[in-house]
């Protein structure tokens, strides 16, 4: 559970944010966890709920969280796959082995403030 | 106070016009900062830095303790050692005659970059500390978080003991794609348990073939020769 200290630097984030643009109520927050970020979304989702609660500033601030699927490079004919598991072989060679490709980030990219 | 939301301040102190504040900043930007300064620092000392990522009970120090044991003096070793409570591990590598701190996190599930700057500063008040050729730093048993943390390392180890099945990568992928290497531990069990050591390496390298995978008993010395054949080599001795 690696989330809920993730969500506590996230709210570090938005006070610091909120303080710098003179604003006092987070009205959204979007986040993008990337497929190889080790973040599991619903740990993240659940630890937001409890935590942003807790602060005047995000008490009713609403969660939106981008999750790009995740691609599988084929390391026999170097085909991509997309798709949320890694595949068990390759449709056009049949290889078993992949170089997975996608961010390992979780990124604040934007929050509606007033 | 503010009609609008009830607050403190005077209204003209802060608006309610809702703002959009594009950020594009990364949550882990924090500990990847301070994690490229503790591998500058590493740098610095001239010490190769290793992090071992496990579940508990894969014999992480046990390793440790053989792995210091064959080396001798030929390599100076330092080790970080990270738990959630106790300093057992750390007065287990202290017996071994090697600069040792324990860094323990009150219930954290991973360490941080932060808490390994900590961590490089006692360590170097321990005798020998400032002149290392190899810092191993242990982390918290754990499959799932420390793999998220870059902690400054120059390599990372992930490991897996041959009685905790050989289905872990396939299940733990992080750990296994942000590795250099692979260490299936405890060979010595392998006539006790149904563990194909093939069927593990298959599914590591399946994740990440760049993975450089090992398997060996730090109890019997089977398959140690290599591991310290690796560790003269990143050390450049």
């Amino acid at each position: 559970m690696h989330e809920m200290s993730l969500v506590q630097g996230l709210l570090g984030q938005l006070q610091t944010l909120a303080t710098q643009h003179n604003k006092t109520k987070v009205i959204s927050v979007t986040m993008e966890i990337g497929p190889f970020s080790g973040v599991v979304i619903d740990s993240f989702q659940f630890g937001f709920d409890i935590l942003a609660k807790e602060e005047m500033l995000t008490k009713d601030a609403e969660l939106k969280i981008i999750s790009p699927t995740a691609s599988y490079r084929c390391c026999g004919c170097a085909k991509q796959i997309k798709s949320e598991q890694r595949p068990e072989s390759c449709p056009n060679c049949s290889e078993t082995f992949f170089s997975p490709e996608g961010s390992d980030d979780l990124i604040l990219l934007q929050v509606e403030m007033e | 106070m503010c009609d609008a939301c009830g607050c403190d301040l005077k209204p003209e102190e802060h608006s309610h016009d809702s703002k959009i504040i594009e950020v594009h900043q990364s949550l882990f930007a924090a500990n990847t900062a301070m994690a490229k300064k503790n591998r500058a620092h590493f740098d610095k000392m001239g010490a190769v830095v290793i992090n071992m990522i496990s579940s508990p009970g894969s014999g992480k120090t046990t390793l440790l303790e053989k792995t210091i044991e064959a080396i001798g003096d030929t390599i100076r070793i330092g080790v970080i050692e990270g738990d959630i409570e106790t300093e057992r591990d750390a007065e287990r590598i202290r017996k071994k005659g090697v600069p040792v701190i324990q860094l323990t996190t009150g219930g954290a599930c991973h360490l941080d970059a932060a808490q390994i700057h900590k961590g490089i500063h006692l360590l170097e008040r321990e005798e020998g500390g400032t002149e290392l050729d190899l810092l191993f730093i242990e982390n918290v048993g754990n499959l799932v978080c420390p793999a998220t943390f870059d902690l400054g390392e120059h390599h990372r180890l992930v490991m897996v003991s041959v009685p905790e099945g050989p289905d872990k990568p396939g299940k733990y992928p992080k750990a296994f794609h942000s590795s250099q290497l692979f260490i299936i531990s405890k060979t010595d069990l392998l006539p006790y348990f149904d563990f194909l050591v093939e069927d593990a390496t298959r599914d590591a390298l399946q994740l990440n073939p760049d993975l450089q995978v090992m398997d060996l008993s730090a109890t019997s010395g089977e398959g140690m020769e290599q591991w310290l054949a690796y560790l003269k080599k990143v050390c450049g001795k």
